[in-house]
């Protein structure tokens, strides 16, 4: 190291996080100076989350070191990193609910002086406040602020702390343009020579207005770093945004046909599932507004979107996993908006769920065969062969506990969960989540395999190369409205495609 | 009761200012201290009752309420406080309020000694450990010859009468008080209602979360103990299944959630509540029970901000004033 | 200093008492593991089956032995309206609503036993319960042995239940994943409600070994809820057959402590135990599963 140079604020080296068998973070180094804005970028599943946690403190690291300000904080808690000068938001926002806004911020401040001027502490919370655009908020309690108001909570609070390193989770996720936009002043209103700022985004746009550098990560690795113009013209980090398929030798086209009979038929019919005016969030946050979709009988449909978009919403709402505030569901003619989840899946809609919920406690085999329960004993046998001829490394495990294997085997497990019920429509969410490019093909080829036998499918994902490949038909989910809707085709030659997942429309 | 005085809430009354707040708790409090010299002797028995249990009721509040930290162990340290009281008073020969000091103190070394394993446990199971110690202790007084075993020990010395008692208890309440107004109403109760509603986020804005539990766990142990003390004094003797009964856990935890679990007066309301139902029941202490058992169950399902709680929602409806919600 | 073969005896019963203790804790345990629910009620449902055993016989003659499954069969039939009524409303009001209700519940019935059975210490007597068995040196009342095979011939059909059945792996699935379960058509909630009368049943089932086996009052519900813990924590959550292991463990160390410090010691040594294990494992005994 040169002995001019000023030692970096921030200096993590090798650091790891390992659950069990699953590597979230393997072997990552990050040097950041004084004033400087860090971004980082990566598809779902990368790590990004668990890197903010490991700096700030939230999650113990398996293995590396980190320096902050010249001292090692590798073994100290979240509060001493915090004092120290860490401030970090969540992804999801996690305010003091039932005290005031203002009283948010002071617990920052009282913790970190007790005895600070009570007058100094004011001014300080309403300069603050008003940065952040709250200032007519301050006595509101935080749990009547709406979803927008809350990551600026999360970012006031975190600000209250006077950190020198400050690290923000995906502040930016679904939040509409001209939000977006304000977002991006502040950031770059925070700016100076002493604050080093981390941004963990999906939101393109924030990344390319306030980074100075930029760092791609994926599978807990970084894949490039540089400054931010160098690293978003890379093709490589187009090709992670976009779906690993997206390079040239991928688009020898492995686009499955409609099958004729199906196209023909589906003309006629009433759609198998249909969705009408629903409108559905957690809480105050209303994620999904007046949106409908059908899905005919053989038809598979794909719903993409980027992260935050509201897609595994949609298919929350779908399987009953979470109650619709308006609009109807119709499954096979009959409306289902009122009926449990488990009456659901009776009628023959199976869920491969996001983030897989392999049952750990239950072997491979029985994982499979708690799905296919009311089936006759021959019955489950067939399906359970039909499974494995699809996947045969589940019937090399299948005594296994079904949370011992890899990611991507338990991703197979999950689909074959899913087809163990004989579902006349699968929802399939996310399964490319975090897995290895040449897993991903294996688990597209099988569903492929699925559409050629006539499966009705919902694939919702966010690798648009692989979805458009599958689908017949495909919608843009963005902001909780379907903005674009089509043939793969057409959807592949719409410039606002890419606009749409970059978050540079106007 | 904001603790941020920068914004004045609307509706904040007369009643709201805090100078007449505290000549208004400097007037109730001196008559209390004078209410024994002209109430009759079953009022005083009863006040002195009502006294022990509001100060144990905050103390489960400032735990449960204001510090998420939901205890079934309030006996433990009501108990020993009885049997450390008791013990000087005898042996030691010091006065009244030296043991009820000391007695304090061994609680709070209790409690620190205890902390480390309790607040590893979160939630539901630091409940089942506080009663785990709780009867660990009622066992280990019961077993160990020193303590009197389960027959338990009299007090030796002389005995104040049940008037002087009473206004021991009041002095105790205000002691109560002026902690739970800290706690709620000062820059602490900020950190104390940002570990309950989140640990993990207080922590992230530098709130240590650990030494924030154990202060309060501390200081309500000691407010429980000295209540034990006096309890102890006021009978004149002590046994385990007495003093470390479980009703001492209890009872506190069916007050604090019929008057309001988190709420400024929710022990005091009910108190008052617990030790009326209590008095009319007073020859089926059994049936006392079951039916507080009832209401528990019927409040924690409807009102689960208590009577206050019903009472605050009833005055919002009916009052002009308007909320600040949105 | 007893002679060795007391010493002999005592582990003897403790090791069949901590069988039936085992019974006990495994009620505690299902409901724990599958409900996450601390249910606080555990001790009484215990109580009420004693009582259950001790008026079977004093009414209709039955003996409590021959009627052990008509009062397992009649505690399920009181857990399910708890279940019912009291429990399903509270799902997603948190976990903390639950317990309070439970422990509400508990200071009702254990009032109830006074207000209808007074508070005298009761025992099912029977002669099995005092004659011994001779083995050579080793003397134990009948009970403890019947007792101890009952609860592990229990403890294996619940286990087997849970291993091999179909409910049994709807049953680890709602444990694991409540809302995965729920989408590939388990009705979790259905699952609840018998995990629950399951749970009860063997509180019960357990109640009346023990009440045969020693005595009871309405209040010995408390001891009988933390020593259950005990067990749990010696024989990890959500596995029925670490529970028998637990029970015997904590069996025949409460026999050692009785044994070395005097007999009330006994129940007292399972709570060091507890409280020690909580503060050796940081993660409490939720640990054991992920």
């Amino acid at each position: 190291m040169n002995a001019a140079d000023p030692p970096p604020l921030l200096d993590a080296v090798g650091l790891g996080k390992r659950y069990g068998g699953l590597v979230a973070i393997e072997s990552l180094d990050i040097r950041l100076d004084k004033g400087r804005v860090l971004g980082v970028i990566g598809p779902n599943g990368a790590g990004k989350s668990t890197l903010i946690g490991l700096l700030g403190g939230a999650i113990s690291a398996s293995a590396g070191q980190i320096h902050f300000d010249g001292h090692d904080i590798t073994s100290l808690p979240a509060s001493e990193r915090a004092r120290s000068g860490i401030g970090r938001t969540y992804q999801i926002p996690r305010p003091f609910l039932d005290m005031t806004v203002e009283e948010n911020l002071a617990v920052a401040q009282f913790s970190l002086s007790p005895f600070v001027a009570s007058g100094t502490a004011a001014a300080e919370r309403r300069e603050i406040l008003d940065r952040c655009g709250l200032g007519d908020a301050a006595p509101v309690t935080a749990r009547d602020l709406p979803l927008l108001r809350r990551k600026r909570l999360e970012v006031a609070r975190a600000l209250a702390l006077k950190p020198k390193l400050l690290l923000l989770d995906e502040v930016g996720a679904g939040l509409i343009d001209s939000e977006v936009s304000e977002l991006i002043a502040l950031i770059q209103s925070l700016k100076d020579a002493e604050r080093s700022i981390i941004i963990i985004e999906h939101v393109i746009r924030i990344v390319k207005e306030c980074c100075d550098d930029l760092m791609v990560i994926n599978f807990g690795k970084v894949l490039a770093r540089g400054p931010t113009t160098d690293v978003l013209g890379s093709d490589e980090v187009a090709a992670i945004y976009l779906g690993t398929s997206h390079g040239a030798a991928a688009r020898t086209s492995t686009a499955v046909a409609p099958r004729a009979d199906v196209a023909s038929s589906m003309a006629s019919t009433e759609p198998l599932l249909a969705l009408d005016g629903v409108s559905a969030g957690y809480g105050q946050a209303r994620v999904l507004h007046d949106l409908s979709l059908s899905v005919m009988q053989g038809q598979v449909v794909g719903l993409l979107g980027s992260n935050g978009a509201g897609k595994t919403t949609v298919a929350h709402v779908i399987s009953r996993a979470l109650p619709i505030t308006a609009g109807r569901i119709r499954f096979d003619g009959e409306d289902i908006t009122r009926l449990p989840a488990h009456a659901v899946a009776t009628r023959g809609l199976a869920h491969c769920m996001e983030g897989r919920r392999i049952f750990g406690s239950l072997s491979v085999e029985e994982n499979l065969l708690v799905a296919a329960r009311r089936a006759d004993a021959a019955e489950r046998k067939t399906r359970l062969e039909r499974v494995y001829a699809l996947f045969p490394v589940l019937a090399d495990r299948r005594n296994a506990p079904g949370t011992s294997m890899s990611g991507g085997q338990q991703q197979a497990l999950a689909i074959g969960r899913a087809l163990m019920a004989k579902p006349r429509l699968v929802i399939f969410d996310e399964i490319s989540l975090g897995l290895a490019p040449v897993m991903m093909d294996r688990l597209y080829a099988a569903l492929a395999e699925l559409k050629r036998e006539g499966f009705t499918m919902l694939v919702v994902e966010q690798d648009i190369e692989r979805a458009l490949d599958l689908a017949d038909v495909a919608h843009i989910i963005n902001k909780g409205r379907i903005t674009l809707s089509g043939p793969p085709a057409v959807l592949r030659a719409d410039e606002r495609l890419r606009h749409l997942y970059f978050g540079t429309e106007e | 009761m904001s603790v941020l005085t920068t914004s004045v809430p609307e509706r904040s009354l007369l009643l709201h200012h805090p100078f007449v707040r505290v000549a208004l708790s400097g007037i109730s409090f001196a008559a209390l201290l004078a209410a024994p010299s002209f109430l009759p002797a079953y009022f005083v028995e009863i006040g002195f009752k009502l006294l022990l249990y509001i100060v144990l009721a905050e103390a489960w509040n400032l735990l449960a309420g204001y510090c998420g930290l939901v205890s079934l162990g309030s006996s433990s340290f009501f108990g020993l406080g009885a049997y450390v009281t008791v013990g000087l008073l005898n042996h030691t020969g010091s006065g009244i309020g030296l043991a009820l000091a000391a007695s304090a103190l061994v609680a709070m070394t209790l409690a620190l000694a205890m902390s480390r394993g309790l607040f590893r446990l979160r939630g539901l199971y630091f409940t089942v450990g506080t009663l785990a110690l709780a009867e660990a202790l009622r066992l280990l007084v019961v077993n160990v010859p020193w303590f009197g075993g389960a027959t338990g020990l009299f007090v030796s010395a002389d005995l104040p009468d049940v008037t002087e008692l009473f206004r021991d208890a009041a002095l105790l309440l205000v002691v109560a008080s002026l902690v739970m107004t800290l706690a709620t109403g000062s820059r602490f109760s900020v950190l104390l209602r940002a570990v309950r509603d989140d640990e993990d986020a207080a922590s992230q804005v530098g709130v240590r979360a650990f030494r924030v539990k154990l202060a309060a766990f501390m200081v309500a142990s000691a407010l429980i103990a000295i209540a034990g003390g006096l309890q102890a004094i006021k009978l004149g003797a002590i046994e385990p299944y007495g003093s470390f009964g479980l009703q001492w856990s209890v009872d506190p935890l069916a007050i604090v959630i019929i008057g309001g679990l988190g709420m400024r007066f929710g022990a005091i309301v009910g108190a008052i509540f617990f030790v009326a139902i209590g008095e009319l029941l007073a020859d089926y202490p059994e049936l006392h029970v079951a039916i507080t058992g009832i209401i528990l169950i019927i409040l924690i399902r409807c009102a689960p901000r208590g009577l206050c709680g019903l009472l605050e929602t009833a005055l919002r409806r009916t009052g002009p004033t308007k909320v600040a919600s949105s | 200093m007893p002679g060795l073969d007391v010493i002999v005896n005592a582990l003897i019963s403790g090791l069949l008492l901590g069988g039936m203790l085992a019974l006990t804790a495994l009620g505690l345990s299902i409901i724990l593991g599958v409900m996450r629910l601390v249910n606080l009620a555990h001790g009484e449902f215990l109580v009420a089956g004693a009582y259950a055993g001790l008026f079977l016989l004093q009414r209709t003659g039955i003996d409590p032995l021959v009627g052990l499954l008509l009062i397992g069969l009649i505690l399920a039939l009181i857990g399910y309206p708890i279940y019912r009524f009291l429990l399903a409303p509270l799902a997603g009001k948190g976990s903390e609503a639950a317990m309070m209700t439970m422990f509400g519940l508990s200071i009702i019935l254990q009032n109830l036993f006074v207000l209808l059975f007074s508070a005298d210490t009761r025992a099912i007597e029977r002669d099995y319960a005092t004659i011994p068995l001779m083995l050579g040196p080793i003397s134990v009342p009948q009970i403890y042995v019947i007792g101890f095979a009952i609860s592990v011939a229990l403890i294996m059909a619940v286990h087997v239940l849970i291993a091999r059945s179909r409910f049994g792996s709807e049953l680890r699935a709602s444990a694991d994943q409540p809302l995965a379960a729920a989408i590939i058509g388990v009705n979790v909630s259905r699952v609840h409600a018998l995990t629950f009368c399951l749970g009860t049943a063997c509180a019960g089932i357990g109640g009346t070994l023990i009440g045969v086996a020693l005595s009871f009052t309405p209040t010995s519900g408390a001891t009988y809820l933390l020593t259950d813990f005990a067990v749990i924590v010696l024989g990890g959550l959500g596995n029925v057959l670490g529970t028998l292991v637990g029970g015997i463990v904590l069996g025949v160390l409460q026999s050692v402590g009785g044994l070395t410090l005097g007999d009330g010691y006994r129940d007292l040594v399972g709570l060091v135990l507890f409280l020690a294990m909580l503060q050796l494992r940081p993660q409490g005994f939720l640990g054991s599963r992920a």
